[in-house]
């Protein structure tokens, strides 16, 4: 077994040589990472001419929308940046190029994801900060020590939630082979985690709490920081829904590693 | 003609084994709706009209609208740019067939599974599950010529953004970027009418109202003037027709710097 130590220093590593195989595509880098600044405008877009129809949305101004919006953002940049690699999982599977992480002496997880890093997610990560700095000003928060650590936990919870659903959709190529379909449902679930979960209510509310939790993503961490009063005790739950969600992910990857038998090629 | 037949089969088979895809895919747009209809019910809270729409309008608007996301979405951007990157496209361009037809029925091919797998019983459930109550009117008759025409526009448009292959040899920036500004300027995600009204006449004059706003206010409004509907197609048609040729103009200047190699 490798060291924490060792690692660290061969992701850096394999890193280095991936970007620099990229550097082949610079034109499309370019774009992408502009790409990504529009996309994460596009929500927001979305908000602000809704707002000029409606007050407030289930009694949140667009100013705290804006605030979950740019938590989310933030949450999601781990996922996008670090474990990108599962939309390719399935034509390493399809291929049967997946067998070379077999014969490697490290854990498969790690030295499969740590073959991309999505460098355009940054711009993605940069906005997020920007817009929170920005509604955070506007709503005239305040960010005691204490606040803040609680604001990096919270983000750590939420990116494990996020980064979960993905490896695990991702993983069903192990069994389906083409999981585009299942990763496609999980992204698209996703893109309403920064809406707040009171507009459900009954089954539903509890099935996006606990079923699909994507009330974890953006809304119950957001929710501490702009209406403590309202805090549900939810919110507390969150480091370990992440860390519950990534073991129960890690179990299912690593039953895929073990249960698939190659193309036979 | 007949060969480009063949593709357009060809297309329809590669969907029907992809079988598990469209159950997902359904799957899919089902949680959407729910959520959809969750997030309108809470914007319209109380209220019985917004910018000229009832409640029902907007999530039949907003239902079909993704329904028709998931059948225009299809990947001919991205099948383009894997045969350009890999050389493959030289077995077409040796061949008698004109590469942008052999594309269009292939991707009329995909298209048509998805109209049976998925446009279909969504559009069913939209009335028969969430219970959407059905207008009678003359826009349900001009909604497939609609949509046959939003699918060209948007043929164009993804054709030339897979010829862009020729030149960055990967699209993820061009196509993704594409796709956030055809989703939000067409009115894909929230009806034009909720724009400012400087906003809205801009976003009449541009192409994207055409694959989306158009079709889908043909069914959410289906009980108006025969005339507003045939105007409605008029400008479609135009659009269709520009996007044809500026395709066309694309690959004649995309084809030269094309270099394979070996093969």
């Amino acid at each position: 077994m490798l060291t924490l130590g060792e690692y660290i220093r061969l992701y850096f590593l394999i890193e280095a040589q991936y970007i620099k195989g990229q550097m082949q595509y610079r034109a499309d880098f370019l774009i992408s990472s502009v790409g990504m600044f529009f996309s994460s405008l596009a929500t927001l877009s979305i908000f602000v001419v809704l707002f000029n129809s409606i007050p407030d949305l289930a009694g949140w101004s667009l100013m705290e929308m804006v605030f979950i919006y740019a938590f989310y953002m933030i949450a999601i940049s781990p996922m996008q940046i670090l474990f990108d690699a599962v939309w390719f999982l399935r034509y390493k599977i399809q291929s049967g190029e997946f067998v070379k992480y077999y014969f490697r002496p490290m854990n498969i997880m790690f030295y499969f994801m740590s073959e991309r890093f999505d460098l355009k997610g940054l711009t993605q990560l940069a906005a997020g900060i920007a817009l929170l700095a920005y509604s955070s000003i506007r709503l005239g928060l305040v960010w005691p020590v204490g606040k803040v650590l609680i604001l990096i936990l919270a983000v750590f919870s939420a990116s494990l939630v996020l980064i979960s659903i993905a490896v695990m959709a991702g993983s069903s190529a192990f069994w389906v082979v083409n999981s585009y379909p299942v990763l496609a449902l999980a992204w698209k679930v996703r893109e309403f985690a920064p809406y707040p979960i009171t507009i459900f209510d009954g089954i539903f509310r509890f099935a996006f709490t606990f079923i699909l939790p994507i009330g974890f993503i953006a809304f119950y961490p957001a929710q501490f920081f702009l209406r403590p009063a309202e805090i549900s005790p939810l919110f507390y739950l969150a480091p370990l829904i992440g860390i519950g969600l990534f073991a129960l992910t890690y179990k299912v990857w690593d039953l895929g590693v073990n249960s698939w038998t190659g193309t036979g090629s | 003609m007949r060969g480009y037949f063949a593709f357009l089969r060809g297309a329809m088979l590669v969907g029907v084994v992809y079988r598990l895809g469209f159950l997902f895919t359904i799957l899919g747009n089902i949680v959407y709706m729910i959520i959809a209809y969750f997030l309108w019910r809470s914007i319209y809270a109380g209220k019985e009209i917004l910018n000229g729409l009832t409640f029902d309008q907007a999530l039949l608007y907003i239902a079909l609208g993704s329904t028709i996301f998931i059948l225009l979405k299809t990947y001919t951007d991205w099948g383009m740019a894997e045969e350009i990157r890999s050389g493959t496209i030289s077995v077409y361009l040796t061949k008698p067939i004109d590469y942008q037809l052999y594309n269009l029925f292939s991707t009329i091919g995909f298209a048509s599974t998805s109209i049976l797998t998925v446009t279909l019983p969504t559009i069913f459930m939209l009335f028969f599950v969430f219970r959407i109550p059905f207008v009678l009117g003359a826009g349900y008759l001009f909604f497939p010529v609609s949509l046959l025409l939003a699918f060209i526009i948007n043929f164009n448009m993804d054709y030339a953004i897979g010829l862009s292959a020729f030149y960055t040899e990967s699209i993820w920036g061009i196509s993704t970027t594409k796709e956030i500004i055809v989703s939000v300027l067409s009115g894909a995600l929230l009806p034009l009418q909720f724009f400012p009204a400087a906003v809205q006449q801009v976003l009449m004059v541009l192409p994207f109202q055409a694959m989306f706003f158009t079709p889908l206010m043909m069914v959410t409004k289906p009980d108006q003037n025969a005339g507003v509907f045939l105007q409605m197609l008029a400008v479609q048609a135009l659009w269709a027709a520009v996007t044809y040729v500026a395709s066309r103009l694309l690959y004649n200047q995309a084809i030269k710097v094309l270099r394979v190699a070996g093969g």
